[in-house]
């Protein structure tokens, strides 16, 4: 067993009544699977994503997790500005029970950030960032990770090691590009009108979501 | 709605929470007083200079006795540091910290909590040093050391049920926290830190007993002087003051924690 949902419902408050966002979402993650989920701006993606991360509630709805699963990659992973790289990584370690020293030293050979490390966050370029927030979660060690849009590594060495690390972990993309799920995983399904729908065969899910 | 399973049982889920708190401890020490060692002495500085002023100006003041000493504006001012301290600071303590809410094991609690613990060390710290000066100088050794750490523990408790509070109210309504910042030190004059409440008239001695301040001034300060004067305190009356506020403000962040936008 992983991330189990059942009939899972999210809705918020408007001016005039509820905006019903998911409406009854049944889904089963294993662990190591390899999941993409396909949605259009504004399905409800980063509302699902939020949800599978366990940093919003559902409204409605039961979600079983036993496996450990990562923050929403791909958005601030709760870096302090002020902070240096290494400051905000031993804070991350702490809050996962990780050894602090390993955790930085991985995140020092793996990042390329060089001196920049020991430097505030704010003086980092939106790359840099990027790759801290990566190595770190690369460093906790996930069984799971959870990847919010488009994962933009690039073609570089970084890209690269990042990717291998990640084509032998567990992994949910929810994202709009095709091109990533057909990448990187293994099963996908496709999010419209609050419900996913899942296909044991990746091009049926992209055939469908072109269509959508 | 529920999250079966992989819910920690209450020992795990307790040291979980520590683990949580102690990290964040360590963090608001970095971003308060920067990375040098020494920036440490920073928390400290700020109450010291503040409450060693105040005494020293009353003591300057003449007059006898408990009134004018040292110890009881130095003292005493640390109490009302602690319950400054939380209660100010509590406007922006979501706000400062939302992005930490991406790792779901950072609960809104738990940012107060961190906080609290800070000014709780500062306030007990410069309090203890204060005591010890107070001794220096030729006073008295406080004559129960316990009612005055009670009196301490008290105000934290008090003061975190209204940060609670105010913290909810502000991440939905963020001008509160302005009025919130002078308030703390309109309280000042009333809170308890000026006066006895037997130095009062006696119409005026039930009324101060309405602030529930007044009652934990008086339990400091029987803690610190002894017979010396007739303290007044109910400490049940706190209590009140502390449950209720608790509970309102733990729901307010429950409200809070769906309606805090995390984009």
């Amino acid at each position: 067993m992983g991330l189990q949902l059942i009939d899972v419902h999210k809705s918020y408050p408007m001016r005039q009544g509820r905006k019903r966002v998911l409406r009854g979402i049944d889904a089963t993650f294993r662990r190591g699977e390899r999941v993409g989920i396909l949605g259009r701006n504004g399905s409800g993606k980063s509302t699902l994503v939020r949800i599978l991360g366990g940093i919003e509630a559902p409204t409605r709805g039961t979600i079983r997790r036993s496996m450990s699963v990562s923050w929403p990659i791909g958005m601030a992973a709760g870096f302090h500005g002020a902070l240096s790289g290494a400051d905000n990584t031993r804070f991350i370690a702490r809050i996962y029970d990780r050894p602090v020293r390993e955790t930085v030293d991985f995140v020092e050979s793996f990042a390329e950030l060089g001196d920049y490390l020991r430097m505030p966050v704010n003086t980092y370029s939106a790359g840099m960032r990027s790759r801290l927030g990566l190595a770190i979660s690369l460093a906790i060690d996930f069984d799971c990770f959870l990847v919010d849009e488009a994962l933009a590594v690039g073609d570089t060495r970084f890209g690269r090691a990042f990717g291998a690390r990640l084509a032998r972990a567990g992994l949910i993309i929810v994202t709009h590009q095709p091109s990533l799920v057909r990448q990187l995983c293994r099963r996908a399904a496709v999010l419209a009108d609050g419900t996913l729908t899942f296909f044991d065969d990746i091009d049926e899910a992209l055939a469908t979501y072109n269509s959508l | 709605m529920s999250e079966a399973a992989a819910r920690p049982g209450l020992v795990d889920g307790a040291r979980l929470q520590l683990r949580v708190i102690g990290a964040l401890v360590i963090r608001e020490m970095h971003t308060r007083f920067g990375r040098q060692r020494l920036g440490y002495l920073w928390l400290f500085a700020e109450p010291l200079l503040l409450g060693g002023v105040i005494a020293l100006l009353h003591g300057a003041s003449g007059g006898e006795g408990i009134r004018s000493s040292f110890e009881f504006f130095s003292i005493g001012f640390m109490l009302f540091q602690l319950f400054r301290g939380i209660v100010a600071r509590a406007p922006n303590t979501i706000n400062a910290n939302q992005s930490l809410l991406y790792h779901r094991q950072v609960t809104l609690p738990d940012l107060f909590f961190a906080r609290h613990a800070i000014e709780l060390a500062a306030s007990a710290g410069v309090m203890a040093l204060f005591v010890f000066a107070g001794i220096a100088m030729g006073g008295e050794a406080p004559d129960h050391p316990v009612k005055m750490i009670l009196a301490l523990v008290l105000m934290l408790l008090l003061a975190q049920g209204l940060a609670f509070m105010v913290g909810s109210i502000t991440s939905e309504f963020e001008a509160v926290g302005y009025f919130i910042q002078v308030a703390t030190f309109g309280l000042m004059p009333i809170c308890g830190l000026m006066f006895m409440v037997e130095w009062l008239p006696a119409e005026w001695q039930e009324a101060a007993l309405w602030v529930p301040t007044v009652h934990l001034f008086e339990l400091m300060r029987d803690g610190q002087f002894g017979e010396q004067f007739n303290p007044v305190y109910d400490l049940a009356y706190v209590g009140w003051w502390i449950i209720v506020p608790h509970l309102l403000g733990l729901a307010g962040l429950r409200i809070a924690r769906k309606r805090v936008g995390l984009d």
